[in-house]
């Protein structure tokens, strides 16, 4: 007696067909996809300038076994110019580690010069690399005391270029937040033309369901579900399309990001864990919520466009 | 049961559109059947209209089954529609969706379990003499049939107020006379009737209080 077929009169299965929203909001998650990589990809890059060698700043200290000034003038223990620099840069705020390079680490990087000159035995300085606290200019500060002891100090500090990557890498951040949100608009936009065309399909059953008392929320919550649904199957297809392209893309940038040390072959192509593994953690995060995002996108958009549809309805 | 005090209705708006309705006040009280009467144009469908809530009056006071209706939300309407049968000179009757699932509609909108649904339409499609039918589509089925799966439609769930559109216009006469019992068996039962008509035979072998429309005015309001 029971029967197995169910209708609810809406017949949305006629009204939103399965194949055209999920391939427009599966290319629209695609392309978010990417998008967002991009964002991702500037900010890790813009995170490695910062902190990586844009923050390096260079002392040079000529005659570093020299006394220093104020050591030679009171009459004490004469200690060096190096010993003078490296006390007072330990104690300078905003510097987060020092180094002094090795004679043998100085060679290698004068070695170009050096074989020019012919003369191994030329004095050098001493240098010492200093890390500093991202956006903090110690160089003005502890510039005039270093001179004062160690006259002919110098200072390097590639701030402009520094400052200059950093900004290429806000600006690209941006226009991937931009792309994303152009893409989001025209997801919605196209959910609403769908939401549109199944209404007025099935706007006389609309009506006499209308009629027979169903509510408002009940009509919107049908659409809402098949379009949400729809649009989550979608974002899936968009992200898992959007797979192999950003693993690729990753192996390419993988030198001038935080994933150096990436593996310069492919993994083996059924290795999910070391594929998955090429890709930074927050581009993962990125195409895991990709899909349930725009289900969301989609379902939300339904219940308002419906929703304003049928206030049409007394 | 129903009230209404001073309904004006215009198509097209109460400005601009055309009069259907003029200044109507009526109270019918529970388990009333009431004819009504009036020729073409007169405002039968318009009053039959608000009375089902498909349209809101123009103004005046609608107070439908104790809910006023202006001041009811939209949640609340809904609600309301439920316990209200119509059934309209076009049958309104999906056609894409089976007799069966016609007549269900109603109760799948409440919520009500598959085998009660079942149960139920079987019992109210073996009344109207359609249970060999119900698989059917509505365009396979005759006028007369299509007349009687919207009226089983509108009195499966036993509303409170039903109203009904010239629902003999395509019955044969012995099908007439079963729909009358069937609606007189209704009023007793405590659901108010309003069966609009042009049919003066049927009135005359069910006779009945009767309201009387002509150009949208109430001219009769009594037995």
């Amino acid at each position: 007696m029971a029967r197995q077929r169910y209708h609810d009169g809406l017949a949305l299965r006629q009204a939103l067909p399965g194949r055209f929203l999920p391939f427009l909001v599966g290319s629209m998650a695609f392309l978010a996809a990417l998008a967002l990589a991009g964002g991702i990809a500037a900010h890790s890059l813009s995170q490695r300038w910062t902190h990586g060698a844009g923050a390096v700043t260079t002392v040079q200290v000529p005659g570093p076994t020299d006394p220093a000034t104020t050591t030679a003038a009171m009459g004490q223990m004469p200690a060096t110019r190096i010993d003078a620099v490296l006390a007072i840069l330990a104690a300078t705020p905003g510097i987060t580690d020092t180094h002094r390079l090795s004679d043998a680490e100085l060679r290698a990087l004068l070695a170009p010069w050096i074989e020019q000159t012919g003369d191994p035995s030329l004095p050098l300085p001493a240098v010492i690399e200093l890390h500093t606290t991202p956006g903090q200019d110690v160089a003005a500060s502890v510039l005039p005391r270093l001179q004062a002891q160690a006259p002919g100090v110098l200072m390097e500090h590639d701030s402009v270029w520094s400052d200059r990557l950093a900004a290429l890498a806000a600006s690209l951040q941006a226009c991937a937040g931009l792309a994303v949100l152009v893409v989001m608009t025209v997801a919605v936009c196209v959910v609403m033309a769908a939401t549109r065309a199944g209404l007025l399909t099935r706007r006389q059953a609309i009506g006499l369901i209308h009629a027979l008392g169903a509510t408002d929320s009940y009509i919107s919550g049908r659409f809402a579900t098949r379009v949400g649904l729809l649009a989550l199957w979608g974002g899936m297809c968009g992200s898992v399309l959007a797979l192999p392209m950003l693993l690729a893309l990753s192996q390419l940038a993988a030198p001038f990001t935080a994933m150096g040390d990436a593996p310069a072959t492919a993994p083996d192509w059924h290795d999910l864990h070391a594929w998955t593994a090429l890709l930074p953690s927050a581009l993962l995060w990125m195409l895991v919520i990709v899909p349930p995002a725009a289900g969301l996108t989609g379902w939300a958009t339904t219940q308002l466009t419906v929703r304003a549809w049928l206030r049409r309805l007394p | 049961m129903f009230r209404l005090h001073d309904v004006s209705y215009a198509y097209g708006g109460s400005k601009t559109g055309v009069a259907a309705l003029s200044h109507v006040s009526l109270d019918v009280a529970q388990g009333e059947f009431r004819w009504l009467l009036g020729p073409s144009g007169a405002g039968k469908s318009s009053l039959l209209s608000i009375l089902s809530l498909e349209v809101q009056a123009s103004s005046g006071m609608v107070e439908i089954l104790g809910v006023p209706v202006r001041q009811a939300r939209r949640a609340g309407l809904a609600r309301l529609r439920r316990r209200i049968g119509a059934v309209k000179q076009d049958f309104g009757l999906l056609p894409d969706m089976s007799v069966f699932d016609n007549v269900a509609l109603p109760l799948r909108l409440q919520h009500r379990a598959e085998a009660e649904i079942a149960h139920e339409v079987h019992a109210i499609m073996k009344w109207v003499g359609l249970e060999n039918r119900l698989d059917a589509l509505p365009p396979q089925l005759s006028g007369g049939e299509q007349q009687r799966v919207a009226i089983a439609r509108a009195v499966i769930y036993r509303p409170a107020l039903l109203v009904a559109d010239e629902p003999t216009n395509a019955l044969d006469e012995r099908q007439a006379g079963r729909l009358m019992r069937m609606f007189h068996r209704l009023a007793e039962l405590g659901t108010t009737i309003v069966v609009a008509t042009h049919n003066d035979a049927i009135v005359a072998k069910y006779p009945a209080p009767t309201i009387e429309l002509v150009h949208g005015h109430l001219v009769r309001d009594h037995g």
